[in-house]
């Protein structure tokens, strides 16, 4: 991990209104993002947690505070600038999958790159070295409706990581898989953080995601309530015990 | 750009029967709007054609006034008629002349042994009357007059009155055009002719040119040079070039000697503007519909492409893309289907019998109930941009949709 902030949030705040009522799906948060980290936001249904992450992306715009993608800050960009960023410099992968039902896996996975302008050589090498990686070797011309779940999540996390973006924002990308599937998926992503250097901001509610962070930041009421590095990597009994807590008071 | 197009294609043939069926929409508009113009013009061109081809012709070359008064007295001298034909004989070539004929026209009285009838005299030369209009062709019994012999055909009106058969003999009673006086001429039934207009045959009496310029005393002088033309089009550059050759005389395009046609004309297209404008709002709203459809159920889509990085203004471009390909194609469809539906009316004519019975007559003149369609390359080019630029001007609404941010929460949603 590098001290490279990859992310930035300062005093922000995303208020909704509806009607009279205002709802304070983010309030006053501060969180910096370093790159290389594996955090999970968790905590209960309507935290914040997905606030968090679409604030953190430029999809949403905060109430109040100031919030930094690397050295850009999202305020101060026209949506086609925010557009521009996202597709340079986020990957996102949803509990939905998500994925262009028109395109087979290869082409969902090669689409951002075509966006970006790539040559077709270097696109066809990353995109197939993605699909060996993620193990779609064969499967690379099904659409994600011939895909089973599992399959199309791996085709949502090449799609995510393919064009090496500084973060991959991950919501609730489990939720949708059998355990075995998800055990799978996450090992994929962790191998994938530790070999690119990928900042990884999770958020789920899924003990076996937080037993993989090595940060778990907890939400309430759209506050940060704990935010805790977990010592000594994966699977140890601290982070274990983290993540139980956490689960637990959910 | 080449993401997008290959994404707006996909799009289009992920619902196959619902764009076969959004471009069939545009091409049976298309196609049905493109028999209708021709099947229009074809109906005004022949309206234009009755009316020059009956006693008239595309350019008149006539005595200044003429057209006003109708006066017996305001006849070309027989230099100004023979002037008149040299010039046409010059210039015919080049200006699509077809026919050259000059007439004499005068109100009189018909008589024969049964009775007497209010007349309207017609008078040229039969041999290029029998080419230039279609009295021949609407000869109901016997034939046109040989040559110069004192022989007239008449109206079917007229000879029932009359009681006139061919070989029966009528008098022709005129005020002479010189001097005033009142002349009569003898002359034979040779053949009757039924026009389709009833007022007109009940007055009509056709003759040589000899016999009505003895009777009017017109010695060679002629009331009308009528000019018919190959295309009705070249009438007001011809009367224009006419009226410069003979700055003296009155030369007249068929649009100005026959303005009541010219009126009709216009209503009768306002009438099929508004027409079109009600089945074209009704197809619009159609492809509108489902234009819209198609961006909405694809709302997840979009915003997918929001957040992944796709800007407002390449999504836009994506729907204006999809939108492009159907009107297109519709386009394309329903110019074959039109082309072809008017090619067939060409040859086979709408017939409107069907619809009614009995003589049709527009604008004073008989109709022909046969339509033949005709289809410039001017209104295949206004129809096939009418359609592009209604089915593109329809798509913005869609594509301003595609173009708005993506609303983020259906992207958690299963």
């Amino acid at each position: 991990m590098s001290d490279q902030e990859i992310v930035r949030l300062r005093n922000v705040s995303r208020i909704y209104r509806q009607g009279d009522q205002e709802i304070r799906a983010l309030d006053q948060v501060d969180l910096t993002l370093r790159q290389g980290e594996f955090v999970v936001v968790a905590g209960p249904s309507g935290s914040g947690k997905t606030t968090l992450l679409n604030v953190a992306a430029g999809l949403d715009s905060p109430t109040e505070g100031r919030v930094w993608l690397k050295d850009w800050e999202l305020g101060k960009l026209s949506r086609r600038e925010r557009a521009r960023l996202r597709l340079q410099e986020i990957g996102f992968i949803f509990q939905a999958f998500n994925l262009v039902p028109v395109l087979s896996a290869e082409e969902n996975a090669e689409f951002l790159l075509l966006l970006q302008g790539l040559p077709a050589e270097e696109r066809r090498r990353r995109v197939h070295a993605i699909l060996k990686e993620v193990g779609l070797e064969g499967l690379e011309s099904r659409r994600p409706a011939e895909l089973s779940g599992g399959q199309q999540q791996r085709v949502a996390v090449a799609r995510a990581i393919v064009a090496e973006p500084s973060l991959v924002l991950a919501d609730e990308p489990t939720a949708n898989l059998d355990s075995q599937t998800a055990s799978s998926l996450l090992g994929l992503m962790e191998k994938l953080n530790r070999s690119h250097g990928t900042t990884f901001l999770f958020s789920t509610h899924d003990p076996r995601v937080m037993k993989r962070a090595r940060r778990v930041i907890r939400m309430v009421d759209g506050r940060i309530d704990q935010d805790q590095p977990i010592e000594g990597g994966l699977q140890s009994s601290a982070a274990e015990a983290t993540a139980e807590s956490v689960a637990r008071n959910e | 750009m080449k993401v997008i197009w290959n994404l707006g294609w996909r799009n289009l043939w992920r619902h196959r029967k619902r764009t076969v069926l959004t471009m069939s929409t545009i091409a049976l508009g298309m196609a049905l709007y493109l028999i209708s113009l021709a099947l229009n013009d074809g109906a005004h061109q022949q309206i234009v054609e009755s009316v020059v081809r009956m006693g008239s012709g595309h350019v008149l070359i006539q005595q200044k006034g003429y057209h006003e008064s109708r006066g017996v007295e305001r006849f070309l001298e027989p230099n100004q008629h023979d002037d008149a034909l040299q010039w046409l004989q010059e210039s015919g070539p080049g200006m699509g002349v077809e026919h050259v004929v000059s007439r004499v026209f005068a109100s009189g009285l018909a008589s024969s042994a049964d009775g007497t009838s209010g007349a309207m005299l017609i008078a040229s030369d039969p041999g290029k009357e029998r080419t230039a209009s279609y009295f021949a062709e609407r000869l109901v019994e016997g034939d046109f007059p040989e040559g110069d012999s004192a022989q007239a055909v008449v109206g079917q009106g007229i000879a029932r009155k009359l009681a006139l058969r061919i070989g029966d003999r009528v008098v022709l009673t005129a005020q002479a055009a010189r001097g005033g006086e009142l002349a009569s001429a003898l002359v034979r039934v040779s053949g009757v002719v039924r026009t389709g207009v009833e007022e007109f045959d009940e007055m009509l009496v056709l003759t040589p040119l000899s016999t009505a310029s003895t009777l009017l005393q017109m010695e060679g002088g002629v009331h009308q040079v009528a000019v018919i033309l190959n295309d009705a089009a070249d009438s007001g550059r011809l009367a224009d070039l006419a009226a410069r050759a003979f700055p003296d005389l009155e030369a007249l395009p068929w649009d100005r000697a026959h303005p009541e046609v010219v009126d009709y004309i216009r209503i009768d297209n306002a009438g099929n503007h508004i027409f079109s404008i009600v089945i074209f709002t009704l197809i619009g709203f159609l492809v509108l519909n489902t234009l819209l459809m198609s961006v909405l159920e694809r709302s997840r889509e979009f915003a997918l492409l929001d957040a992944l990085g796709v800007t407002s203004q390449q999504r836009f471009l994506m729907v204006m893309l999809e939108a492009t390909v159907v009107a297109f194609l519709g386009a394309a469809a329903g110019l074959a289907v039109g082309y072809g539906g008017h090619l067939y009316l060409s040859i086979h004519g709408f017939h409107l019998e069907t619809f009614m019975s009995g003589d049709i007559t527009v604008a004073g003149v008989a109709f022909d109930p046969v339509i033949y369609s005709e289809l410039s390359a001017r209104r295949v080019l206004q129809t096939v941009s009418l359609v592009f630029g209604l089915a593109l001007a329809l798509a913005l609404v869609p594509a301003r949709r595609a173009a708005k941010p993506g609303e983020i929460g259906i992207l958690g949603r299963n």
